[in-house]
């Protein structure tokens, strides 16, 4: 299956879901859709170009909303399907469903960038330790690590 | 009654850092549990402040095995945004250390697999013929781990004909000692039945869980960055992806050592085939807006970054997915139902790096808390309920 058959087989399956849709380099296919398609698309991936195999999802900051880039692969191609939020209420819903491997990355962004991924069969933190502050996501862009005073046990303060 | 058996994060059987939660039924495993984040470097968050040179030596330190697999996917990732095309020969110099790269972590892998099987003359024989491949990748690059040889546009250090010939040399030491590892299960079925059937992987698991590299291929997928989505020069070279249908650690055994083969016959070809010409082209200091998926074979698995670019001279956004972290999930399928004295061994083969996927496994032995009498056939019939990973194996051959 070449780019352009894979690019025209979208158009044609996805019709008005697909809000954007580009071939930017080859074997590269980026492709943007409303977060509620998201699971319809996925299982038309799955089921019809051969995207069995989730590479990995990344979060992105983009100041106002969060956007998410599952990252698909096939013999042919990749397929990245991205997905915008509004980071006042980031909610996207599980792709676990469909594709069981994408757990332990919907369970980092969630650490990571504060999404809320609904239905995730397993939500405890993953990354970030147990005592980790609430409503503090390392890879947004407005977090900023400070390293705490240094204290001597012992010593004088 | 089940227990939950916390391993790690430090533990002696573990040669890094990684916390695992096991569920244990007497000696079998029902279930594990990962927990990552003991040793997390905030790598991602880092290499936003850093420029797109300093991010090569950043990636570099990601690992210290598979080092040159994220140098490589970085920079692949970063020239397609800065649309600099390197020379030829820099591109195979580069990818001749990337498959040297490879050999090393087989052999050093294929030491370790032997070591958790008891096979302690295995892991020593396998480690003294590492040092053959990490005398010729000092050679080239001037160090044994951190080869710094990639830079945008090409590589740091051309080689000469005295290198090219001690390469060939070296390749030829190699082959002849990883042919005999290729017979060697012939000739000791003990470590043949130790470890057949041991962490079972079903190729339907192996999909549906996103399994990658030798993991993956030892259940019977093909799946191969290198053939699947040739960068660069994999597509001028002749060799075929190794795969296995045991989908057991017998079979990553498998898989490992036809992969060295087909390593040493892709080096042969690069230098063979080794172009005259430049071997780096200048890079700009910046790079356009957009955004790169950058695709490549580490010995572990496909490694995969995404880079986004803002137009300054440091990235966006770098996401880096390490393979280890995407063999997880397959590996707690592969424990469960196995004996907690395979836990070593299983682990060990997916070859996990913790320090790139950085994130812990826990055992746990589950038990309801009651007190029952149990008859002897209950017993039995817990037994034979095992499950497919602890079938008997005895007659376990060989398959190459």
């Amino acid at each position: 299956m070449s780019d352009s058959d894979i690019i025209q087989g979208l158009e044609k399956d996805l019709g008005g879901k697909a809000l954007e849709l580009a071939n930017p380099d080859r074997r590269r296919v980026f492709l943007k859709v409303a977060p509620a398609d998201l699971l319809a698309v996925v299982t038309l991936l799955r089921d019809r170009y051969d995207c069995a195999y989730l590479a990995t999802i990344s979060g992105v900051d983009k100041g106002e909303t969060l956007e998410v880039v599952y990252h698909f692969a096939s013999r042919a191609a990749n397929i990245n399907v991205r997905t915008e939020v509004a980071k006042a209420s980031p909610h996207v819903g599980t792709i676990c469903p469909v594709i069981p491997g994408a757990i332990l990355y919907e369970r980092e962004l969630q650490d990571m960038f504060g999404l809320v991924i609904d239905g995730l069969p397993d939500p405890r933190p993953l990354v970030t330790p147990d005592d980790w502050p609430a409503g503090s996501f390392p890879l947004r862009k407005d977090w900023k690590y400070e390293r705490p005073e240094e204290r001597i046990p012992g010593g004088k303060s | 009654m089940k227990f939950q058996i916390p391993i790690g994060p430090q533990h002696p059987a573990l040669k890094e850092p990684i916390s695992l939660r096991m569920t244990v039924e007497g000696e079998v495993i029902r279930d594990a549990d990962i927990r990552l984040g003991y040793n997390h470097r905030g790598l991602e968050k880092l290499a936003e402040e850093k420029t797109w040179i300093q991010n090569i030596y950043l990636t570099e330190r990601i690992c210290g095995i598979c080092s040159h697999s994220h140098a490589t996917c970085f920079v692949q990732g970063v020239e397609k945004l800065m649309e600099v095309v390197p020379p030829k020969r820099g591109l195979y110099i580069r990818y001749l250390v990337a498959e040297l790269e490879r050999v090393h972590s087989h052999l050093l892998w294929l030491g370790v697999a032997g070591h958790e099987a008891g096979f302690d003359s295995f892991f020593m024989y396998t480690w003294r013929d590492r040092e053959v491949v990490m005398d010729l990748l000092e050679m080239v690059s001037g160090n044994r781990v951190h080869y710094a040889i990639n830079t945008l546009g090409g590589v740091r250090r051309d080689l000469d004909a005295g290198q090219k010939a001690k390469i060939l040399e070296g390749v030829a030491v190699l082959r002849k000692r990883s042919e005999y590892y290729f017979r060697i299960g012939a000739s000791e079925p003990s470590f043949v039945a130790r470890i057949a059937g041991v962490g079972r992987l079903s190729k339907g698991q192996a999909e549906s869980l996103c399994a990658v590299g030798p993991t993956a291929r030892a259940s019977g997928i093909t799946r191969d960055v290198r053939k699947d989505d040739p960068c660069a020069v994999y597509d001028e070279m002749d060799f075929e992806v190794g795969t296995a249908d045991s989908g057991d650690v017998l079979g990553r055994v498998v898989v490992r050592v036809k992969e060295l083969l087909e390593s040493y016959k892709i080096i042969e070809q690069i230098i063979r085939k080794l172009p005259e010409g430049p071997i780096a082209v200048r890079a700009p200091r910046k790079a356009k807006p957009g955004e790169a998926v950058s695709r490549y074979e580490a010995p572990r698995g496909e490694n995969m970054h995404y880079i986004k670019s803002n137009g300054s001279e440091k990235p966006e956004r770098l996401k880096v997915r390490a393979p280890t972290l995407a063999n997880y999930p397959a590996t707690i399928e592969m424990l469960r139902n196995g004996f907690i004295a395979d836990i070593p061994l299983i682990f060990a083969a997916i070859d996990p790096c913790i320090c790139c996927a950085e994130r812990v496994v826990t055992l746990v032995d589950v038990r309801s808390g009651e007190e029952m009498a149990v008859r002897l056939s209950d017993l039995r019939r817990r037994a034979a309920g095992r499950g497919p990973n602890a079938l008997p194996k005895r007659n376990a051959a060989w398959p190459l």
